[in-house]
């Protein structure tokens, strides 16, 4: 495609997340605002934020380049992705919200009465955070190289730098508006493109090249152990999601906390239709962009590859800023919820902090992104997911709805999740993609449920150590709101 | 549009004094007989919903692989496997998060109204 075309639409985009976020910076004054938006968010306007920012590179472009290649198999992602939502809302969504915390660690803390338990639970999202934020730098690159010419650094590199002078300007005001406009854009930028190649195919007639249970490099189905294992990875995975669980502290109360997640769903299920078509009109159409061996690209390459021409440059423009506003958006989310974390827990709090916090939380994982290679997106992303259910989804779940979970309990539950499945991560990559076993290529089915045992094993052999706060804790995290706080 | 001030996050908010209805339904016996209810029966049901909706979940690979044929059967010219599994699905997680929504709410005003909390 045209270069000057797709190096215009990445401009647009970060001018204008920079403008909304510069827009933010003048209603931002308090540590509150920095932090949390001062929970004056509307449930519509905050729906859209946390779809823009749970969108990624993933969704964007991993989602269709997977189901590009393995076909329906690869439908277990954009279902998994959205379920966790629904998980989301029955266990944690109103709870979370009542527990009155910012961030996971003022949760854990709170709830077990722990200085320990709290350190330990930031070091794990702190972790989440980074391993997450890597993928999107990856996708930046991919569609930087792709799109313009321009060598893979100079993606991950713009995509940090816009992130930074957002979230530093604005807080977390100015990241909602602009998660809620990105969430929009992405859905524009992925539905007109593909409804206008159906159209075109429909129009001219393009005869079909290959059946769609037909995978073009000639993939191998994927067996029941590994959609299981993937589908506990994004059910629990999403629960723990720092920059996913940050947003629910900006609903005024519980109700409205579910209500926002409700929308959410809805926001999500629409979305996750146009990857899906982009993936089945990519099997039938153009099976030849699988076999590039870049399956993960497919999204930007689809329109000019089967509309071509000036419309073709132009829907292409429109991909390729839809993508760059899914990295800015989720890595900004992340940022700031990591910020968050790190100003808290190493700085000592405070808006400076905050700042300087920011600038960390971005610049270390543009390190990771340089120094490792680009796997298939949605397969990494698959990864972290499995990982934040090893660790965090147990401390939540139990947290909230077991009386007997001890601050020794969690972190020997939260430790065994991450050395089980960060291991199995790095043997996976030490070893490489092609020669792993499946048990060990999708960790979750056995590491999630050995977090959740070690976590209630050791709780309750230290339950004396249950914190005399609990009852009131408890209480606080189930009880509704005062009428007079909510809304009607 | 009213500002709320936020304190700082490090003074552990859900340790803090809270509205006192709250703290009220707490300090009585018969007030934690009361939370304990009702944290059972939300539990309950979004187990109830979690399970109904990955039943639900299961019976649709299961469906097509026992049907031969119907994976390929075409809906409007699409696959209807495809559309079983890559839309299908999505409407089951909105009225299942449309259920418990509800009935969490009703949970939570029938505590109200035993708690005497409004």
């Amino acid at each position: 495609m045209n270069p000057g075309v797709a190096l215009a639409a990445v401009a647009v985009v970060s001018l204008a997340t920079a403008a909304i976020g510069f827009y933010g910076l003048r209603i931002s004054r308090t540590t509150g605002d920095f932090y949390v938006a001062s929970r004056t968010v509307r449930p519509w306007w905050n729906a859209s934020a946390i779809g823009g920012e749970y969108l990624s590179a993933a969704s964007f472009l991993g989602v269709a380049g997977l189901i590009l290649l393995s076909g329906t198999d690869a439908l277990w992602f954009p279902v998994g992705y959205t379920a966790g939502y629904l998980m989301l809302l029955l266990f944690v969504a109103a709870p979370l919200r009542r527990s009155g915390a910012y961030t996971i660690p003022d949760f854990t803390e709170a709830r077990l009465d722990s200085k320990a338990v709290r350190k330990v639970t930031s070091l794990v999202v702190v972790l989440v955070g980074w391993l997450y934020i890597v993928p999107q730098l990856h996708g930046a690159a991919l569609t930087i190289r792709i799109t313009t010419g321009l060598p893979s650094w100079a993606g991950s590199v713009a995509v940090v730098v816009v992130v930074c002078l957002t979230v530093v300007s604005g807080g977390m005001r100015s990241i909602t508006f602009v998660q809620a406009f990105q969430y929009w854009l992405k859905l524009t930028a992925l539905a007109l493109p593909i409804l206008f190649i159906i159209f075109y195919l429909a129009g001219t007639g393009t005869p079909a090249l290959a059946p769609p249970a037909a995978n073009p490099t000639g993939a191998a189905p994927t067996g029941l152990y590994q959609n299981v294992s993937l589908l506990v990875a994004l059910l629990f995975g999403t629960l723990g999601l720092p920059h996913v669980l940050v947003r629910f502290y900006t609903n005024p109360d519980g109700q409205s906390a579910r209500r926002t997640t409700l929308i959410v769903l809805g926001l999500l299920s629409v979305f996750y239709l146009f990857p899906t078509a982009y993936g089945l009109v990519g099997r039938v159409f153009a099976p030849g962009l699988a076999r590039a061996g870049q399956a993960d690209a497919m999204v930007l390459l689809l329109p000019g590859e089967l509309v071509g021409g000036v419309a073709g440059d132009l829907l292409s423009a429109l991909v390729v800023a839809g993508a760059f506003a899914a990295f800015l958006s989720t890595t900004s989310g992340l940022v700031v919820s990591l910020a968050g974390v790190i100003s808290q827990d190493v700085l000592g709090g405070g808006v400076g902090g905050f700042r300087l916090a920011a600038v960390l939380s971005a610049v270390v994982p543009l390190g990771f992104a340089f120094m490792t290679d680009s796997l298939a997106l949605a397969g990494s992303v698959g990864l972290v997911f499995a990982f934040t259910a090893s660790t965090v989804c147990p401390v939540l779940l139990l947290g909230i709805w077991w009386r007997g979970l001890t601050d020794v309990g969690a972190i020997a539950g939260m430790a065994t999740g991450g050395l089980l499945c960060g291991g199995a991560m790095i043997a996976g990559a030490v070893s490489g993609a092609a020669n792993i076993p499946v048990w060990l290529a999708q960790p979750a089915a056995w590491t999630v449920p050995a977090a959740f045992a070690v976590m209630v094993l050791v709780s309750r052999a230290t339950a004396r150590r249950v914190p005399g706060t609990m009852p009131r804790v408890m209480t606080r995290l189930h009880t509704p709101e005062r009428p007079l706080a909510t809304e009607r | 549009m009213t500002r709320i001030r936020v304190t700082t996050p490090l003074t552990a908010p859900a340790s803090g004094p809270g509205p006192e209805s709250r703290e009220a339904a707490q300090d009585s016996d018969v007030g934690q007989v009361f939370v304990r209810s009702l944290i059972r029966s939300q539990l309950r049901l979004a187990l109830v919903v979690a399970g109904g909706f990955l039943v639900i979940l299961a019976a649709f690979p299961l469906t097509l692989a026992a049907v031969p044929g119907l994976a390929e059967s075409r809906l409007a010219g699409i696959p209807f496997g495809w559309l079983l599994l890559g839309a299908g699905i999505y409407p089951v997680i909105g009225l299942s998060a449309w259920l418990f929504v509800r009935s969490a709410a009703r949970n939570e005003a029938r505590y109200r109204d035993l708690a005497g909390d409004r």
